[in-house]
């Protein structure tokens, strides 16, 4: 490995140091505080040294990975949603008397599997990040033990994401058996290049062709699971709901983020986007979960579990860029896919903020019943506005990065031209319109008397920090929303 | 940047009333009407200075904003902007002026609502770039929303949602037809641009130009509302509070109709032309339709609605068929409308705050007791129905008579419409006012008699000259053929607008 090399792959490594630090660390001296502000620290840093990736931008480091732009800026992504992460996490576990130093340990890990599935393009580099992220977020959701749904949540998760993995292992060996490959851009034969060629000399015949297929299908079924897409969706509310609060706000940004970027990758260097098969898998995914999330998300009443539904219907949103008609688009999908993931992870970021200052981790549960945000905007109304705004973004209303994204989406499939998932894209928010409007209802409308002061006080937030944080991610929304041209693609 | 100034002094008006509220009570008020009254001067001293405006469309600023797609922050202003922009900034201060004692919970939010949705309006009356139009076009709803959500009477959730789905769906079928004439425009040029002079010199197949202009008729046509888009229509005005009804029957449903004079009219002419058939038959339809159904009202504020369905049918019926008295008629019969409308919600708003009921079969005998609000009650009606003299009259006299030379069976259908409104507002007044004494109420205050004449005033004031509105299009389109050198020379009736090319199609 090449100076060059290292130098490229720096805010994993990065991290990778960091969470052996960490280890010595909880060795040497068991403080909570401590180990917060080393993470944060930390995962600072690797924003900080991804300025030394920009040199090796479109070249591919070792056999594994390959660092283009779309992986830069999804890296920087992740790195951000972690950082928020790990900056609301400190009051929610403040209440209780233990010392966390593993759930900030396991945040790192999942941090790090993010990143090395964000850079990766060879079926072990995938299997290795998505494994790291997994399994780490089993322990996360489960982390609160003394909670019974938050067990629930766990097996739920462990159970089904262990099925989701095999059942992608079981399509990277079909696909590794039809190219004798295990990089990304050797599944299609025409599209192979000079260096691995040799082991695909033979022409494939026919049989191997449906192999490649069933592997292609398998693969994106796996990753479909851990998207959260329909049919593969199931898991999805249980585990939003029962997680604790900031494991959630993680699981629903960091892990998405990551996992479609793998997809996008998957997709479009393996030339998947010419397979009419394919084409068609796709089509159905989408439109099942923009219908799906959407429908479901109408009746609850549970926030958490209400934007585990919108999330479905969001991950649908984002395959609307997938089918394109010729290469020169690819380029206005991957940007489009790219700002709408920005917009969606930050509203979910505002939202996931203010519920973990709301709740704490030694309640039973996490105050998350929309019932409770009953006229939070004459209480407080900053915070109040901040999450009018992030549900607005959400629905892709204009002033909102949200309306941008959305923007970006359609510009994208009306280039190329799928009409069936535009469509559905218009019956999918309007329904969506519904639920988000009527919980800024709630928020709008006037107060319940509180009997007790303690209720009272609940619904507030106290901390500083908190109030700094929803006020500057509410402030980056609106701007991304009102002048887009700040968002740098690179 | 005059416009830009205007929008913002409404708009940073609305945020101080709500801010110095809080802190000085009653003060939000003065704030808002200062602020108002401020843009009004603004408008007009502007106007005065730049006598082009009435002459061309004249752009005001444009600055780059998104430019990975070519989309500017342009403005541009011509006689039509400038009437719906004048008629936007009068019926605000009718807002202040009404919800002036109305409201009594959350002032300084509220006036911040009204302040931002009449800025909303405005800038969608201003905008020249396609995406800077839909931005004011979904910006002016949020505002809207929140004013019948949280001020407006009993089932105001459901009306405020049913509201916002009909028209963010619909917009949203706008933007997929934006974007998509933005790409056929990328395809020929090469490069992006969302501009409406860029745009409009496109060329596009016949098939694709019709179903881009769907996509824009749809949107504008549940705004206007015409049948069957109309549903949200009735549930939204009846559960606003009263400045939430003036405004969005005096001036959000404009913006339909102004959507169709500039966007599907503008940009997509041959299309039009051909689905003019289609939607004159559908105004009609809303004609009839909306009258019956107001007839069977016992809402006060219901029956105003559907009456508002059936007025904007004769824009409709007047601007798809293409001729020029028509259109002059249409033009006359939105000013008309959206003064009338105003003000009849304006007595619905007072009725209310005295009788805490908009049910028609509790009222009754009123006149007794308030002489002065029958007088005016009846003088509103009587101009929705189109009494000669009010500027009713001449809009829907001028709209019928274009039209019938090219639809005679559907205007005749639609005169029947007139009937009904006549027949709808003598049963409003009779029922209210009229019959057996049931309630004694306080006449109108100096404030609301105010609100009464200056709306009555201006009813005929443009009734007995409607020159005052219509010079500004002839002086418009005289120049504006000058301009363009389509055609060369003209007699004066068949170069009054636009579509002038299209009169000798259809002939």
């Amino acid at each position: 490995m090449s100076s060059f090399e290292l130098l490229a792959i720096s805010p994993q490594l990065i991290i990778s140091l960091a969470i052996v630090l960490q280890m010595l660390l909880i060795a040497f001296k068991r403080s909570t505080y401590l180990i917060q502000s080393f993470t944060l620290a930390s995962i600072l840093l690797a924003i900080a040294s991804s300025v030394f990736t920009l040199p090796a931008l479109n070249s591919q480091i070792t056999l594994l990975f390959y660092l283009d732009g779309f992986s830069f800026s999804v890296m920087n992504s992740v790195l951000f949603c972690s950082a928020i992460v790990v900056l609301v996490s400190g009051n929610y576990l403040k209440i209780s008397h233990e010392v966390h130093d593993e759930y900030y340990l396991l945040v790192m890990l999942v941090t790090l599997g993010a990143l090395i599935l964000s850079i990766s393009d060879h079926f072990a580099s995938v299997f290795l990040g998505l494994e790291l992220l997994s399994i780490s977020l089993v322990g996360l959701v489960g982390y609160l033990r003394d909670r019974r749904q938050t067990l629930e949540a766990s097996f739920k998760y462990l159970i089904l994401s262990a099925t989701a993995s095999s059942i992608l292992l079981l399509g990277m060996a079909m696909l590794y058996a039809y190219s004798g490959d295990m990089s990304f851009n050797s599944i299609e034969p025409h599209y192979v290049s000079s260096a691995y060629i040799d082991s695909v000399a033979v022409e494939p015949g026919k049989d191997f062709k449906f192999l490649a297929q069933a592997g292609s299908i398998l693969l994106l079924v796996g990753i479909a699971f851990k998207l959260s897409l329909a049919p593969f969706h199931f898991w999805t509310p249980d585990v939003y709901q029962g997680a604790p609060a900031p494991v959630t706000m993680l699981l629903a940004t960091v892990s998405k983020i990551a996992m479609f970027t793998v997809l996008i990758k998957f997709w479009f260097i393996s030339n998947q986007y010419l397979d009419q098969t394919m084409l068609s898998v796709i089509s159905i995914i989408a439109v099942l979960s923009m219908l799906v999330g959407n429908l479901l998300a109408l009746k609850q009443n549970n926030i958490k579990r209400l934007l585990a539904y919108s999330s479905i219907a969001h991950m649908g949103y984002l395959l609307i860029i997938l089918p394109v008609i010729s290469e020169v688009s690819i380029e206005l999908a991957k940007q489009s896919a790219l700002f709408y993931i920005t917009a969606y992870a930050l509203a979910t970021l505002i939202l996931f903020t203010f519920i973990c200052e709301t709740s704490k981790s030694n309640q039973s549960t996490d105050f998350d019943d929309c019932h409770n945000w009953q006229g939070l905007f004459w209480l407080s109304p900053i915070q109040a506005s901040a999450i009018v705004f992030a549900l607005l973004s959400l629905a892709g209303i204009p002033l909102t990065i949200g309306f941008i994204g959305k923007f970006y989406l359609i510009t994208s499939a009306l280039t190329n031209q799928s009409w069936l998932l535009l469509a559905s894209l218009v019956t999918g928010s309007a329904i969506g319109l519904y639920y988000y409007l009527r919980i800024i209802f709630i928020i709008f409308s006037q107060p319940v008397n509180r009997e007790s002061s303690s209720q009272e006080s609940e619904i507030s937030i106290n901390s500083s920090l908190s109030h700094v944080l929803l006020f500057s991610l509410t402030l980056l929304l609106l701007a991304l929303g009102i002048y887009p041209d700040l968002y740098i693609f690179i | 940047m005059i416009l830009t100034q205007i929008i913002l002094v409404l708009f940073i008006g609305g945020f101080l009333a709500w801010r110095i509220e809080l802190q000085r009570p009653q003060s939000a008020r003065w704030i808002s009407l200062i602020a108002i009254v401020f843009s009004f001067v603004l408008l007009i001293s502007f106007a005065n200075d730049n006598h082009e405006i009435f002459y061309q469309y004249v752009q005001i600023s444009q600055l780059p904003w998104i430019t990975k797609f070519g989309i500017h922050y342009a403005m541009g202003i011509d006689s039509l902007s400038f009437i719906l922009i004048a008629l936007t900034l009068f019926l605000g201060l009718v807002c202040v002026l009404v919800s002036w004692q109305e409201i009594t919970e959350n002032i300084g939010f509220y006036y911040f609502n009204l302040m931002a949705s009449i800025a909303g309006i405005v800038g969608v009356f201003c905008a020249t770039d396609l995406f800077l139009f839909f931005f004011f076009w979904e910006v002016m709803l949020l505002p809207m929303t929140a004013l019948i959500a949280i001020w407006g009477h009993e089932h105001r959730h459901y009306a405020a949602i049913k509201f916002f789905i009909f028209t963010q769906v619909s917009s949203l079928l706008m933007l997929f037809a934006i974007i998509a004439l933005a790409l056929i425009n990328l395809q020929h040029t090469g490069v992006w641009s969302f501009d409406y002079f860029v745009l409009q010199k496109l060329s596009i197949d016949s098939q694709t130009e019709y179903y881009l202009m769907l996509g824009f008729f749809i949107a504008f046509a549940v705004k206007l509302p015409s049948f069957p888009f109309h549903t949200w229509l009735p549930d939204a005005h009846t559960q606003a509070p009263t400045a939430g009804s003036v405004l969005l029957a005096g001036v959000l449903l404009k913006t339909g109709a102004y959507g169709l004079i500039r966007f599907v009219l503008g940009l997509f002419p041959e299309a039009s032309l051909e689905f003019a058939n289609i939607a004159v038959w559908l105004a009609v339809i809303s004609i009839l339709y909306g009258a019956k159904l107001a007839f069977a009202q016992t809402d006060f504020k219901r029956l105003v609605a559907y009456s508002s369905i059936s007025h904007m049918g004769f824009v409709m019926l007047a601007l798809f068929s293409f001729e020029q008295v028509a259109y002059h008629g249409a033009l006359l019969v939105i000013v008309a409308h959206g003064l009338s409308s105003a003000a009849l919600f304006t007595m619905a708003g007072m009725m209310y705050s005295r009788l805490h009921s908009r049910d028609l079969s509790t009222m009754g005998g009123l006149f007794s007791s308030a002489p002065r609000m029958g007088g005016m009650l009846l003088a509103f009606v009587a101009a929705a129905f189109g009494l000669p003299g009010l500027v009713n009259f001449v809009g829907e006299f001028l709209s019928l008579t274009g039209a019938f030379k090219v639809y005679p069976l559907q205007v005749i259908l639609a005169a029947i419409g007139l009937i009904g409104s006549a027949i709808y507002g003598m049963y409003l007044f009779q029922q209210s006012f009229q019959g057996k004494v049931q309630h004694q109420i306080i006449d109108l205050d100096t404030r609301e008699l105010f609100i009464c004449s200056s709306l009555l005033l201006l009813l005929l004031l443009f009734g007995l000259f409607p020159e005052l509105i219509l010079n500004h299009f002839q002086e418009y389109s005289m120049s504006y053929d000058l301009i363009s050198n389509d055609v060369i020379s003209h007699d004066l009736l068949n170069s009054l607008s636009t579509s002038q090319t299209y009169v000798e199609l259809l002939s």
